[in-house]
């Protein structure tokens, strides 16, 4: 065998050990919601159905799995417009207001959420939006639109510029040049930037913990105030579930375009 | 009517002054060549005729409307870009139709009329094609009949033709004067190339660091060029340098650094002094060269050869370098220690060798001569 053979497979080998190490955690967490008895262990004794069972049947999960969803998608929308406006002017003007913005986006991201979360509390109180969907909502925009924001920023550097300076040329209108000349080469990357803004919705805790009320707790605010009475393989079930819709919108994504390309778009 | 009036257009990007002072009146239904070196502002100026770009200071007239703050999408301009730009997402013939359908033509009369210009530019055969699986010269033609399809007042090509290879950049030159003259509408070529520029312009305007330097018909500007700058960027030429020595009524006669003085015949005498520095220009064109033990004998004496009041001048060199260009062969002389080009055609009798003494003439006629600054010199 060649020396680069040798050094290719050990590269990979342990590459994906570390892969397996940190994904195991989520095997115990599926296999947990199998489990019979009312305590979490792992491995189960016994395997059966009944917690899922007791999942369809707590309205306190299903109302907190609309809400999730509710805030997601909420989440999704504002931060993609937000992100993806956000990058079109700065490719459009790159002047010195621009050169501020993306340090001025990037700061959310770089505040630890429990601030943001207790300060967005106090805010809210005061605008008289305490425990709405649409403080959670504006909370895990300030999220998520960075990160549309950085991933459009990429897109569009790829963007043929000139494509947009031809529709114009030719009699397309500020808005009517961006539809038909830019989206349709951009619209990958967009849905790219939603389906992060969703997962990044959906999987946030700590903020949505400071500004749900009982009305509108999320999966993993619930999940939380459920582990702190007891150690249920109810959180397991909701957890399965969460992989699931995960897994379901990459897979999805991966469809829509295509994996390869998904890969350059991230990277 | 769509003579087109630029004044005093200038475009500043922050301290980069991109385009200083451009002022030309371009006639209905002609063909202007803006030529100039990369960088000279000659794209900025056609971007600013499209409407892509906002001029800081001047006015462009459009027929007697003032464009100067119209967007692009509310001018009756159209362009065709460098690298095309047609839209990947599209086929063919619906990059045709998308003017018509921004001006909000019924679908089938657009692409009844988008199928029309296709054939116009023979590219029916790829209606239904994605742009980016064509040629360069079928995506050329394809972007033409894009711009054309608007029936625009005016059709604005920027470097169109600087993708392709020579010989299909030469068919579509003549396509595009055939073009030019069917639809009868003004067109403004930008280009860096000079043999494309005086094929296809019906005046050529120079372009130089923002300014438009000189307009003119293509033999006019090559024959007159206005300064040192032009005549260098038209054409290779050899530039002497040299002092003015003595002028009498109808001679100038200058000290050079080819170790003897040139005289150039003048009708103006007074407009140079003596002591005043100057470039002449030698072009290859304006130089004979034979084999040296042919000539007269009196070079040795280092006096130019005067016969009955003529202003013939002739200097003696050796070949150094002999480069064949195709139909044209070049020669680079060494004349006392400064070195000079001269060409000949394959068909002239005989070919030198490196080491051969030639002898190199000339009418001082037809020398040009540029002061210092750069401007021509009225002999």
């Amino acid at each position: 065998m060649h020396r680069e053979t040798i050094e290719d497979a050990l590269f990979r080998a342990s590459y994906l050990s570390i892969l397996a190490f940190m994904l195991l955690p989520l095997a115990v967490v599926v296999v947990t919601s199998f489990a019979e008895s009312g305590q979490l262990l792992f491995p189960p004794e016994n395997y059966s159905l009944v917690h899922y069972r007791g999942f369809f049947e707590e309205t306190r999960w299903i109302s907190a799995f609309d809400n999730s969803i509710l805030v997601g998608v909420g989440t999704t929308i504002v931060a993609t417009a937000l992100g993806v406006t956000a990058a079109f002017g700065h490719e459009l003007d790159d002047g010195r207001a621009g050169q501020l913005l993306a340090p001025l986006v990037l700061v959310p991201l770089l505040i630890p959420p429990i601030i943001l979360g207790i300060s967005m509390r106090v805010y809210f109180v005061r605008a008289g939006m305490d425990a709405s969907y649409l403080s959670i909502i504006l909370a895990h925009t300030l999220w998520a639109t960075p990160l549309v924001y950085f991933v459009m920023r990429s897109v569009f550097s790829r963007f043929d510029w000139r494509l947009l300076d031809a529709a114009r040329d030719l009699g397309a209108g500020p808005i009517q040049s961006f539809v038909y000349a830019v989206l349709p080469n951009v619209k990958h990357g967009i849905f790219v930037g939603a389906l992060l803004a969703f997962i990044v919705s959906l999987q946030e805790f700590v903020m949505a913990l400071f500004l749900s009320s009982h009305n509108t707790e999320t999966i993993p605010v619930v999940a939380w105030t459920t582990l702190r009475q007891s150690l249920d393989p109810m959180v397991s079930v909701v957890s399965t579930f969460l992989i699931l819709i995960s897994i379901g919108a990459i897979a999805v994504a991966a469809i829509a375009t295509n994996l390869d390309w998904l890969s350059k778009q991230l990277s | 009517m769509s003579e087109i009036t630029l004044s005093g257009l200038e475009k500043r990007y922050g301290d980069t002054l991109a385009v200083e002072d451009v002022s030309v009146t371009i006639d209905d239904g002609e063909l202007l060549c803006l030529l100039g070196p990369s960088g000279s502002g000659k794209s900025t100026t056609l971007r600013m005729l499209a409407g892509l770009e906002t001029p800081t200071d001047g006015t462009i007239h459009i027929g007697d409307e003032d464009v100067t703050d119209r967007p692009a999408y509310e001018r009756t301009t159209a362009t065709v870009f460098q690298d095309w730009a047609l839209f990947p997402h599209k086929t063919v013939i619906e990059n045709v139709a998308f003017g018509l359908k921004m001006e909000g033509v019924g679908k089938t009369e657009r692409r009844e009329r988008a199928r029309g210009m296709l054939e116009r530019v023979r590219m029916e055969s790829h209606a239904d094609e994605n742009p980016m699986n064509l040629s360069g010269g079928q995506k050329q033609r394809v972007a033409l009949a894009r711009a054309l399809a608007v029936n625009p007042d005016v059709l604005l090509l920027d470097e169109p033709l600087s993708n392709l290879d020579k010989r299909l950049s030469e068919d579509m030159q003549i396509e595009l004067r055939e073009i030019h003259e069917e639809f009868e509408e003004t067109f403004v070529h930008v280009t860096h190339d000079q043999d494309e520029a005086f094929t296809l312009a019906d005046r050529i305007g120079i372009m130089a660091e923002g300014n438009l330097v000189q307009v003119g018909e293509p033999d006019e500007v090559y024959e007159n060029p206005k300064n040192r700058f032009i005549e260098g960027f038209l054409g290779d030429t050899n530039f002497v340098e040299g002092t003015v020595e003595r002028t009498t009524p109808d001679s100038i006669r200058v000290e050079t650094e080819l170790g003897r003085e040139v005289v150039l015949s003048t009708a103006n005498p007074d407009a140079l002094t003596e002591g005043t520095s100057l470039t002449l220009s030698l072009r290859p064109e304006i130089l004979s060269t034979e084999s040296a033990e042919s000539g007269s004998e009196d070079d040795a004496t280092g006096r130019p050869a005067l016969a009955d009041g003529s202003t013939t001048n002739s200097i003696v060199g050796t070949v150094e370098n002999v480069l064949y260009r195709g139909s044209t062969v070049r020669y680079s002389v060494a004349v006392d220690g400064t070195s000079m080009f001269v060409e000949r055609t394959v068909a002239d009798s005989g070919e030198f060798d490196a080491g051969d003494e030639v002898r190199i003439s000339w009418d001082g006629a037809d020398v040009l001569a540029f002061r210092d600054d750069g401007s021509r010199v009225d002999l």
